[in-house]
């Protein structure tokens, strides 16, 4: 047997993405109120919620897509001030540790698949074209789609697209992963083809932030789940119990329209 | 009637005229070229220059787009032609027509390739900078090469207009196609068949290019169909 030895005495995690007081605020309608989170290295976190609870704006928020309005935003070593206008050179620091999977897929149409994987690497991360193209056709193999390398996007279904998306964002490896309802286009069984790939990314111990609609992801893969509502975490935990028993009113009326399904 | 109108032209007649016709023909062509090579460009960098941080450039491209749009060409012809001179600047028939029509092109295209920019999904561009690709890899990677293909035929079908706008340099006495016919009736009063035979010419680019524009407009949405 090994000794298991435990180094967060040594060296205690720290979180990889961080959020203190963040808030948002669109004209007079706040969309996220005073959210803290922290999500540690390794960490799965399911965000589940109605429509219109602030999940995508947090998740937009994280990686400056949109901006905050006040609050601190850290991811590794970067800080964010929300207040403040951050300068270019620490946005690209803030957005290299971090990958991005839309709802919509968002491929780039005029490319072949290939290159959708390959173009950030080599313009992002000087990597030239043979090693780049190596290392998107080792990742399209790993999300099964070694075969539509050289296909433009249209060809391939909506599983298959998302899944070259998730490609296209691990090949700038990120520290974190976020997924914006990645499933929400997809019917039910292309669905699970791209959660298949989630699934085995958590395994694999990749640290991610999920926004998503699918219960059973929420409570079997991921760590921890949140819960929002009206630009407010309502619940925060180990996924089984805050799907099993949530604690607030307003989450239960949630989990029972999602239940009733 | 087609007698009267016709005057006894012959195909003899219209056989000496030809070459000149073709003469005209060619600076007609040439000038749509220059337009067409220095104008584009000008309307790219307008349409993006109007979409720029900077409030100076993006007033400066503004107020050329809308002079450029605004007045008519034949206004621009004769006041590059006639009206610079007072100023001190002196230019030939063809150098004017060339300033003018490079400007009105730049205006008229700059919005073209604005509204090709503006249909991008705004996914797209979330997607570049999500991937941390830069402002300038953004435009030359993602956005240009997709706003520009939603462009090319509206850019193409603007081309033929440009060719059919250089018939208003007989306005400042550039010997292009209508000159030479105006030339011709003036001299012999064979206004009719002479102005009949610059339509034709015109007719022989136009019809055969608004062609070519709608099956390359099928052909440009290609890449987005199944």
């Amino acid at each position: 047997m090994h000794r298991q030895w435990n180094l967060s005495v040594i060296d205690s995690p720290r979180p990889v993405v961080k959020l203190e007081h963040v808030s948002k605020r669109y004209g007079a309608f706040d969309v996220l109120k005073d959210i803290n989170l922290s999500v540690l290295p390794g960490d799965v976190l399911a965000i589940i919620g109605p429509s219109g609870s602030g999940k995508s704006t947090l998740l937009r928020c994280i990686n400056w897509l949109e901006p905050a309005n006040s609050g601190i935003i850290s991811v590794g070593d970067v800080t964010i001030r929300c207040e403040e206008v951050p300068e270019k050179s620490r946005l690209t620091a803030l957005r290299r540790q971090l990958g991005m999977v839309f709802q919509s897929f968002n491929l780039f149409p005029h490319m072949t698949v290939l290159r959708n994987i390959s173009l950030a690497q080599e313009r992002t991360l000087g990597r030239s074209r043979k090693e780049a193209d190596a290392i998107s056709l080792n990742l399209l193999d790993r999300v099964g789609l070694a075969d539509k390398a050289y296909q433009y996007p249209v060809r391939c279904s909506g599983g298959q697209q998302q899944r070259i998306a998730i490609a296209r964002a691990l090949a700038l490896d990120p520290k974190v992963m976020l997924f914006d309802e990645p499933t929400s286009a997809l019917d039910p069984e292309l669905g699970l083809e791209v959660l298949a790939v989630m699934r085995e990314l958590a395994g694999s111990g990749m640290t991610m932030i999920v926004v998503t609609h699918e219960m059973g992801f929420a409570e079997n893969v991921s760590e921890h789940t949140m819960i929002m509502a009206e630009g407010e975490i309502l619940e925060y935990g180990p996924s089984r119990e805050v799907i099993r028993n949530p604690k607030t009113e307003r989450a239960r009326r949630f989990l029972r329209a999602v239940n009733d399904r | 009637m087609i007698e009267t109108l016709l005057m006894g032209v012959t195909w003899a007649d219209v056989k000496t005229w030809l070459p000149g016709f073709w003469n005209g023909f060619l600076i007609s062509l040439k000038l749509t070229f220059v337009s067409l090579v220095l104008g584009v460009p000008m309307g790219l960098l307008l349409a993006l220059g109007v979409q720029a941080k900077t409030r100076a450039s993006r007033l400066t491209c503004l107020a050329l787009v809308e002079i450029g749009r605004g007045a008519p060409a034949l206004v621009m012809l004769q006041f590059v032609y006639y009206g610079l001179p007072s100023a001190g600047i002196s230019l030939p028939a063809f150098t004017a027509a060339a300033v003018a029509l490079c400007w009105n092109t730049g205006a008229y295209t700059s919005e073209i390739i604005r509204a090709g920019l503006d249909a991008i999904p705004a996914g797209q561009k979330e997607a570049a900078e999500a991937l941390n690709l830069s402002r300038v890899d953004e435009l030359r990677f993602v956005l240009l090469p997709q706003g520009l293909r939603i462009a090319v035929p509206a850019l193409m079908g603007f081309s033929i207009l440009v060719f059919q706008g250089t018939s208003l340099c007989f306005a400042i006495a550039l010997p292009e196609i209508i000159s030479r016919a105006y030339d011709i009736g003036s001299m012999y009063f064979f206004y009719f068949p002479a102005l009949a035979v610059a339509g034709l010419f015109f007719a022989a680019v136009c019809i055969p290019a608004s062609f070519l524009v709608e099956w390359f407009e099928h052909r440009a949405g290609a890449y987005s169909r199944r």
